[in-house]
């Protein structure tokens, strides 16, 4: 984890200018006015798995990273979230680490990503299956 | 073999299985196939316990059985973990709700695999084995003792003593600290040797081997009226959303619209388990966790306490359900039968308002209730009771001590 949180902080010094996807995040969900793009680790997100989201915000128009990210998830079909909470840490601007997702069923998840700068918040999601 | 050449094998074989006549043939899509190989293999690798250091330690598995048929472990020699864990009842009691020292209001949960739960106990208010094992031991209506009593036990008896040495060595002098050490010991013993309850292979698994494999010769083999009910199972009645993966849970809560009204009051379910497991001392946050780089209590770190949570009991495992009647967290239900009916004619109105919509009535013809029960008993172990009495054999008699 230590190697991780290092390689994240190394990895860019990040005034998003362009909303470009970074090397590796091959997932990307959008808000109106920003983009996240992530991964998972593991890679692969499995049913019952614990599993954190390496996720980079940025606005699309340019300008300013977003200062702050939270992740949830839920599975609209059933009408419920997660059974755990995610706790975020701001890696460098723009760069967001969640820790302690787990979906505990197989089907369609929803990731939320709120994206929070100068007080406001919008909402960017993403639909996954999971097997 | 990859995941879709597999899933070709089974289908390949899926058709070749459908009997003769066309109003029995049983067709699974393709979904329903990729649901029913996520229900194997089995047996799975063994669970070793990155929080108990003894975890798979034959000495201390040898201490846990020891234990867990001791008696003394309670005050006044009433009960042992036994009492309601029976092996010859697979590792339950049979009865609709517990009795210990004194009555208690849920049912007792069979122990088969339970080494591979996420949560411990109905409510989850115990993230490792051997944190609840503590639970029935301090707990008054159940075992009734205390730490100094338990220490005191190991201590006075040669036999527990010497096996107590060879697993984690001298209990040390007789101090509160020491006390509660040897507490979380002998808890941890007994993880030790409950884990290594596991149920064999089933008729299930062999069907779902010959699918994965493509062998319809041995998947034909699987009674069609258990194929019928493992459709209903994997399909349309949602069953696999929540007894998902090699042991039939996903070990998560959920409310299925048992009333939880006890004598007296209400049992919360996991709305009250989040609460006790937050000020479990013994739970994975705490000095007693032996595994140090703290992603076992990921869980425990990240568990969230919700609403919804109110009413909500444990899934549990489906494996040798047959063998563990009554059912239910509160053993409300006698035979598979009345569960499966239950979910046939679930009340919408019984079921939290703000909980998940997931449970409907299925309406079940009473052919596919037959079917649905067919399907469940196809996941007994038929070798069981015999694993189950060779595992409660007379313990090893300890070797020898080197300071006794």
């Amino acid at each position: 984890m230590l190697r991780l949180l290092l390689a994240l902080a190394a990895g860019a010094p990040l005034v998003a200018r362009a909303c470009e996807p970074p090397a590796g995040f091959s997932m990307r969900a959008d808000s109106e006015r920003y983009a996240v793009f992530f991964r998972a680790d593991p890679r692969v997100i499995s049913v019952g798995n614990y599993f954190s989201v390496e996720a980079v915000a940025c606005a699309k128009a340019g300008g300013t990273a977003p200062e702050g990210l939270k992740v949830d998830a839920q599975m609209p079909a059933h009408r419920h979230g997660m059974n755990s909470r995610a706790t975020v840490e701001r890696a460098a601007p723009g760069r967001f680490l969640a820790r302690g997702l787990m979906f505990h069923m197989p089907g369609t998840w929803q990731i939320v990503f709120d994206v929070q700068r100068a007080g406001e918040t919008e909402r960017a999601t993403r639909d996954l299956a999971i097997k | 073999m990859s995941q879709m050449s597999r899933w070709i094998a089974a289908a390949m074989v899926l058709a070749a299985v459908a009997p003769a006549a066309a109003d029995e043939a049983v067709r699974f899509d393709e979904n329903e196939t990729a649901m029913i190989l996520r229900h194997g293999p089995w047996p799975q690798p063994p669970v070793r316990d990155p929080s108990n250091r003894v975890s798979g330690n034959p000495a201390a598995i040898a201490l846990g059985r020891a234990l867990f048929f001791e008696r003394r472990l309670s005050p006044g020699g009433v009960v042992s973990c036994a009492h309601c864990h029976a092996a010859s009842r697979s590792w339950t009691d049979a009865r609709a709700q517990a009795a210990g020292i004194g009555e208690l209001v849920r049912n007792t949960p069979s122990l088969w695999n339970v080494g591979r739960n996420r949560w411990f106990g109905w409510d989850g208010g115990s993230d490792s084995l051997w944190s609840f094992a503590i639970r029935p031991i301090l707990h008054p209506a159940e075992m009734g003792a205390d730490a100094g009593h338990v220490a005191l036990s190991l201590r006075a008896d040669r036999q527990l003593a010497c096996l107590y040495e060879g697993a984690f060595g001298l209990p040390g002098n007789r101090s509160p600290a020491n006390d509660e050490r040897v507490l979380v010991n002998a808890a941890k013993a007994l993880a030790a040797y409950v884990e290594t309850f596991v149920s064999g292979r089933t008729p299930f698994d062999d069907f779902r081997d010959a699918l994965e494999r493509g062998d319809a010769a041995s998947a034909a083999r699987y009674p069609l009226e258990a194929q019928r009910g493992l459709k209903i199972f994997a399909g349309r009645g949602n069953c696999a959303m929540c007894h998902f993966g090699p042991n039939f849970s996903n070990g998560e809560f959920h409310d299925t619209g048992i009333p939880f009204f006890v004598k007296g009051g209400v049992d919360p379910g996991r709305h009250a388990g989040i609460q006790r497991l937050g000020a479990d001392r013994f739970n994975l946050l705490g000095n007693y966790n032996d595994d140090r780089s703290g992603d076992s209590a990921t869980k425990t770190r990240h568990v969230d306490a919700q609403h919804r949570n109110f009413g909500e009991f444990k899934t549990p495992s489906l494996r040798n359900v047959e063998l563990s009647a009554p059912y239910m967290h509160n053993g409300r239900f006698a035979t598979l039968r009345e569960v499966v009916l239950h979910y046939s004619e679930i009340r919408a109105d019984r079921l939290h308002s703000d909980g998940e919509a997931l449970l409907k009535p299925l309406k079940l013809s009473p052919r596919e209730a037959d079917d649905l029960v067919a399907f469940l008993r196809s996941l007994t172990d038929p070798q069981a009771e015999q694993t189950a009495l060779a595992l409660s054999g007379i313990p090893n008699r300890c070797a020898g001590s080197t300071s006794r």
